[in-house]
């Protein structure tokens, strides 16, 4: 049997989270569906849950200046309809959207998503995207970390037992309407991804970010197909062969596994279509 | 220290409720609140589906203790003595209940779209209702009940 505390500071969770075999909460409904399967099958419990919801500290949201933050406390519920992240981070939102049902959305964090590092967290996928830093706090003082350094390998991450996740600070692309974010799933409501696909272009295509989930066991940023965007003319010839080389990129590192039969024609199609979307969303917006 | 929330409009406290115990157990255990089904447990049926100050969740993934001094509105609070709620009122006027099983988190994650928008149509009821599985209707009617539902809430007469 657990016990279950709500820290109302962060100091608080700090202290709870710091004890022997604490376990933190934020939306939980990724930890209670574990907690389940645990309790189904005699599995240990933790001795302590820590509640990380009511903590204002991890609700911060600051769009407006030029250090972007987004707290790691926001339910995606929150993110697909503030309009402040509509308007500037519009594949967040997107992403956000994506994420399981209206019940899930309600209560499931981007921190969550994070922590929990399922290798097809839509928000993960859309936060490597915004290049974000990841603001960690533990009893020994504050730590950031980007997000590819910060998850490991499906569900793992370096976050020590004490740690707990503030929120990310975000280095989006110059311009929103460059952004899309296009996932697939086996139906189009909650689902969980079978890839998903950030993309974010600007008009002098200097910082074209391509960024591919649910294929690799983490979210990550296609540097070979980024570079051959760079620089390069805008025109659909350039996203087929940008989604050729994001599949050929999949199959050298996961090798030609079942799912490649239909993974590859699927990262080929979606990848050209996302960057069609992206610079149509600029050409519309200019 | 007791669990404290509010459900449907009154005060509870209990004692001796576990960490890992969710929202669902202790509303159907310990309050007797059986309107809230147990569909998949996972959070994937939405059968389980409460209002939490408002908002739909599933009440599989939720720890009971996530509620402490909140308010939960089951099915069990929506109809005032015998007379039903007006979008349980469209639910049973369009044949959008047959088994029964699924009604109850339908007609509550019905409630909090038409809280954010009074006059839905079709693609977002669906939407909304995405995480609400039914094995009996195919929807059609459901999408209907809803429609209704919001018109009477709108205080319109309906029109189908």
């Amino acid at each position: 049997m657990s016990r279950f505390v709500s820290p109302a500071s962060l100091d608080e969770a700090l202290e709870a989270q710091s004890q022997a075999g604490a376990q933190a909460l934020a939306g939980g409904t990724d930890l209670m569906v574990t907690l389940r399967k645990a309790r189904l099958s005699g599995g240990q419990m933790p001795k302590l849950l820590v509640d990380l919801s009511r903590l204002l500290e991890l609700q911060r949201l600051n769009l407006e200046g030029g250090a972007p933050y987004l707290g790691a406390g926001l339910t995606f519920r929150f993110l697909e309809s503030n309009p402040l992240v509509t308007e500037r981070l519009p594949l967040l939102a997107r992403a956000a959207a994506s994420v399981g049902s209206v019940q899930v959305r309600s209560t499931a964090t981007l921190g969550g998503n994070v922590a929990n590092a399922s290798p097809a967290a839509d928000g993960l996928t859309a936060l490597v995207c915004l290049d974000a830093v990841a603001e960690i706090a533990s009893p020994r003082g504050a730590r950031h970390c980007p997000l590819a350094e910060l998850i490991t390998a499906p569900y793992q991450t370096t976050l020590d037992l004490d740690e707990i996740i503030l929120g990310f600070a975000l280095s989006p692309p110059p311009d929103p309407a460059g952004q899309a974010f296009l996932k697939v799933g086996r139906r189009g409501e909650v689902a969980v991804a079978r890839l998903n696909l950030a993309v974010a272009l600007d008009r002098d295509m200097a910082d074209p970010r391509v960024v591919l989930g649910s294929c690799f066991p983490t979210p990550r940023r296609l540097a070979d197909v980024e570079g051959l965007l760079k620089g390069a003319a805008p025109e659909p010839a350039l996203w087929q062969k940008a989604g050729e080389l994001a599949a050929s990129h999949f199959t050298d590192v996961c090798g030609w596994r079942s799912s490649a039969d239909y993974k590859v024609p699927a990262i080929t199609r979606c990848t050209a279509q996302a960057l069609s979307r992206a610079w149509s969303g600029l050409e519309a917006a200019s | 220290m007791p669990l404290k929330f509010t459900v449907n409009g009154s005060p509870v406290s209990l004692e001796d409720v576990p960490g890992e115990a969710t929202l669902l157990e202790v509303l159907r255990e310990r309050l007797d609140l059986l309107g809230v089904k147990e569909g998949c447990g996972v959070g994937e049926c939405g059968a389980c589906t409460v209002l939490l100050d408002g908002q739909a969740v599933n009440s599989c993934l939720i720890a009971a203790w996530q509620a402490q001094d909140r308010e939960v509105t089951t099915v069990e609070g929506l109809a005032h003595g015998r007379e039903l709620h007006p979008m349980q009122q469209a639910f049973a006027e369009t044949g959008a209940v047959q088994c029964g099983f699924c009604t109850p988190g339908m007609i509550l994650s019905s409630l909090d779209l038409v809280s954010q928008e009074p006059d839905p149509g079709e693609s977002e009821i669906r939407r909304a209702l995405s995480g609400n599985l039914c094995r009996c209707t195919g929807y059609h009617d459901i999408v209907r009940a809803v429609r209704r539902g919001a018109q009477r809430l709108r205080g319109e007469g309906s029109e189908s």
